[in-house]
């Protein structure tokens, strides 16, 4: 296992306001002093059918975190900036912070509809590399959830 | 949410009916040793079952390469192997449900640090027990004011510097919800 002392830290939050309150998913890891676990919350609030708000908190090994680090540091995010992205408008926006030792980024951009979005965007490619990471960080909280709590998160 | 139930085991209303583990006891020491993650921490069970991660999966593999290799140690219920949304391959880890804690501890103790596709691959519980002490008071309990407010502290400070921090639901869910 490699080096899980090091400062640890993800949030993602995509939200907006509008005819059905405040709509958001938000989750986040934290590594945990030891550095043997993480805790990982994750809310999702969707008021569209009288939906209500989801949230959950878990537990998540240092295999997991290792692997959500590798996933991170493949993507070279933290050599991104977010000066040059669409910045939030009325239909919401997504933030992005990760520490991960002495690295440190906070991204705030307007929700990406598709790939389009990205593009015709200042920034295609670093932009680009949010819009992949961001899809596969969900993909594996929504799998964690799914397998730890019986339940489709979204 | 079931927060009398988290006291131990933040998700694991089944405590009773686990198979043959005294969850809300105190667990054998045999039991405990098979519940050690290869960094100490103890693993948990989810609600159906015991789910163990395998990592630097080959980006070719597919789902049967995992369950040629895994399904030796017992009847995968469940398995999540993602894709890489940008390439389409492998992302590079697995995501494999146990029906029992001897399952999953056979294919850790088994496939951890053996090749799948000539790559080395690590093989461990995915979810653990909130560390004694601090963590555990915060994340397990649930129960008592206490828990709520040390829950903010941390995440406030990682986010110092910053006008906006919580987003007003999530502040809200935590009342609802503590």
């Amino acid at each position: 296992m490699s080096a899980t002392n090091e400062p640890f830290y993800l949030r993602y939050y995509s939200g907006h306001s509008g005819r059905f309150g405040h709509e958001f998913l938000e989750f986040d890891f934290r590594v945990l002093g030891d550095g043997r676990s993480a805790t990982a919350r994750y809310a999702n609030n969707s008021n569209y059918r009288n939906d209500s708000l989801i949230r959950k908190e878990m537990c998540v090994s240092s295999l997991v975190i290792d692997e959500i680090k590798r996933i991170i540091k493949s993507s070279e995010i933290m050599k991104e900036d977010d000066a040059k992205w669409p910045t939030k408008n009325k239909d919401g926006k997504q933030e992005l912070e990760i520490r991960v030792g002495n690295d440190h980024i906070s991204f705030e951009t307007a929700k990406i509809g598709s790939i389009n979005d990205v593009t015709d965007s200042a920034d295609p490619d670093g932009l680009r590399v949010f819009y992949y990471l961001v899809q596969d960080l969900k993909a594996l909280v929504f799998s964690l959830i799914a397998l730890h709590f019986k339940i489709k998160p979204i | 949410m079931a927060d009398e139930m988290e006291l131990d085991e933040p998700v694991s209303p089944q405590g009773s009916t686990g198979n043959n583990n005294n969850i809300l006891g105190a667990p054998s020491g045999a039991k405990v040793a098979a519940m050690q993650t290869h960094t100490k921490a103890t693993a948990v069970r989810s609600i159906e079952g015991w789910i163990i991660m395998v990592t630097n999966v080959h980006e070719e593999a597919d789902e049967e390469a995992i369950q040629d290799k895994f399904g030796d140690f017992g009847e995968i219920k469940n398995l999540h192997l993602n894709l890489d949304r940008r390439s389409g391959y492998v992302k590079g880890y697995a995501l494999i449900e146990y029906s029992t804690l001897e399952e999953a501890r056979a294919a850790i103790d088994s496939a951890h640090n053996t090749k799948l596709l000539d790559q080395t691959i690590q093989v461990d519980f995915a979810f653990v027990r909130p560390p004694p002490g601090k963590g555990g008071a915060r994340s397990g309990g649930g129960g008592g004011g206490g828990g709520g407010g040390n829950n903010r502290g941390p995440n406030n400070r990682a986010r110092s510097g910053r006008s906006r921090s919580r987003s007003p639901g999530v502040a809200a869910a935590k009342e609802d919800d503590l």
